[in-house]
């Protein structure tokens, strides 16, 4: 492997790292650990799993034909196929945008005091400065690092002990005790934010952004399995510690001020601090990657010109999308939308839509004029097939869950 | 000779001008029937409009009324004769053209004039 590939590697995990635990993780992470302690781990394990091959796919989808992925769908499926998962990823991306200008918002709130609403706007205006006046590199590089304060849950995780007997029931799925309809609606949340639409699909921008050819699969397949393994280690560790803080003493998440409690225990002085600023960070940086993974949806489903290496003025179109995407998301937050009820009700939708928006992809994987002898083999085609009946059943029960749970 | 399958290989595929700037996609396909002799393709549609008609003849006629108040773009749907098509690869349909100077680049160039343009930090 040259330095390249390496650093690649290296800066790869990282962004995973960074990419994957966002507003969605930390919220149905906070609510399953205070609701059910350790009994919902198996849906993040799970989700983890299927999250690695996804990415994997999408990675090596990407190195290989050169295409990211709304390109080559529209292309081979035609628009009329593609419309539905394309409106559809539209509005998810919405949704997560705004949850994630929510989170950064609602951090600013605990920092200040100030109403979320009143962050809106500012919080609007910094993200898309970041678009704006960045560079593809140092976008991914700048937001991952930082996302490496996250690890404070793992540190905390650590500190509290938690019994290991209780960790692995966890592991395997059980029927809850109590609230079953609040028990799955998590679980179904749980996969929504952990196989997010957006990460496989800016995944594949990002590959093509970054020039890969088919000298990058093992590269890729090095990145989706440590950084979406490290990235879930931290969703990991927020459950835990919602398990050990908040579950004794009787503290249900239906509202972010009651999460920001989690770290106090093991940080007292700074815990408070630390929670808003790995909140901010994380919503910040996966703000970022939704509103591109919008521009680049729709600029490859239009055929426009796009990449956010190009100034501007080469790509008009491109960057009016992520502009109006990330103004309209904010308005949501504006006019006060409760930024939990709506993550916890944006994760939800996020496993609804999955068989529309994985399927067309996964039917690709296995394109063999594509991708030759990069096409899934058997192991990724088993996955496939599982993801594919998981996302049916996902979308037959989430909609029932949302009313019989509902937040 | 070289086959080419129209709905595989050209309909939706990315279109390229001259210097490899994406310009649109293929979105439609018009071919011409002559007596006594087999089809040919004459030319490529790009444009909103084409998109519409594929999906239903009701939401292009009502995207053709949208129009009318709307004076961006000067035809609603861009015809290329196939003589233009440079090449057509795994990647793009190439076209001999210079895309800032055809329909399909009107909106991209009326926002960046517009818009783009007017905000902050654009180099000019």
């Amino acid at each position: 492997m040259n330095m390249k590939k390496a650093t690649q590697l290296a800066l790869g995990i990282v962004t995973g790292v960074g990419g994957f635990f966002d507003i969605g993780n930390l919220a149905t992470s906070a609510q399953a650990g205070a609701s059910f302690r350790l009994q919902l781990l198996w849906a993040l394990a799970l989700g983890t799993i299927l999250v690695i091959f996804l990415i994997e796919m999408s990675g090596r989808f990407a190195a290989v034909s050169g295409k990211a992925l709304p390109d080559a769908i529209r292309e081979h499926f035609g628009f009329g196929f593609w419309l539905v998962p394309f409106l559809v990823l539209t509005l998810v991306h919405v949704l997560v945008l705004a949850s994630e200008i929510g989170g950064i918002c609602f951090a600013l709130h605990l920092l200040t005091g100030l109403r979320p609403a009143v962050w809106a706007l500012p919080v609007a205006i910094l993200v898309w400065l970041f678009l704006w006046r960045s560079i593809f590199s140092t976008i991914e590089n700048s937001t991952s690092l930082l996302g490496l304060l996250a690890l404070g849950f793992v540190v905390a995780a650590v500190q509290h002990h938690p019994p290991s007997g209780e960790l692995l029931a966890g592991m395997l799925p059980s029927l809850p005790h109590h609230d079953p309809a609040k028990y799955w609606l998590i679980a179904v949340s749980i996969l929504g934010s952990v196989m997010a639409p957006y990460l496989f699909y800016f995944y594949s921008s990002g590959a093509v952004e970054d020039k890969w050819d088919s000298s990058y699969v093992g590269v890729n397949r090095g990145i989706a399995f440590l950084g979406m393994g490290f990235g879930s280690l931290i969703a990991f560790a927020a459950i835990v510690v919602a398990a050990l803080v908040l579950a004794p003493r009787g503290i249900e998440v239906d509202d972010y001020h009651q999460a920001a409690m989690m770290l106090t225990d093991a940080f007292p002085f700074w815990g408070f601090i630390l929670f808003a600023a790995i909140m901010a960070i994380a919503c910040l940086g996966a703000g970022i990657e939704v509103s591109l993974s919008m521009a680049y949806t729709t600029a490859q489903t239009f055929g426009w010109n796009w990449g956010e290496d190009l100034n501007p003025r080469e790509d008009a179109r491109f960057c009016l999308v992520y502009t109006g995407a990330i103004f309209l998301s904010s308005l949501l937050i504006l006019f006060g939308i409760d930024p939990l009820k709506l993550t916890l009700f944006t994760m939800a939708i996020s496993a609804f839509v999955l068989p529309f928006v994985a399927i067309p992809f996964l039917l690709l994987m296995n394109d063999r004029k594509l991708l030759k002898e990069h096409a899934n083999g058997w192991i990724s085609n088993t996955v496939a097939a599982f993801l594919l009946v998981l996302s049916i059943v996902l979308a037959v029960v989430t909609i029932p869950l949302v009313f019989l749970g509902g937040s | 000779m070289k086959r080419l399958d129209l709905f595989r290989d050209v309909l939706d595929k990315q279109v390229t001008d001259r210097e490899k700037t994406k310009m649109g996609r293929v979105d439609g396909l018009v071919l011409e029937l002559r007596e006594g002799q087999p089809p040919r393709v004459v030319s490529i549609e790009m444009g909103f409009v084409v998109l519409a008609r594929r999906l239903h003849p009701r939401l292009a006629d009502w995207f053709l009324r949208l129009r009318r108040r709307v004076h961006v773009r000067k035809q609603a749907c861009y015809s290329v004769p196939w003589s233009r098509v440079l090449d057509v690869s795994p990647f793009c349909v190439q076209l001999d053209v210079e895309a800032a100077e055809t329909p399909a680049f009107d909106w991209e160039c009326w926002l960046r004039d517009h818009v783009i343009a007017h905000l902050p930090g654009v180099a000019k």
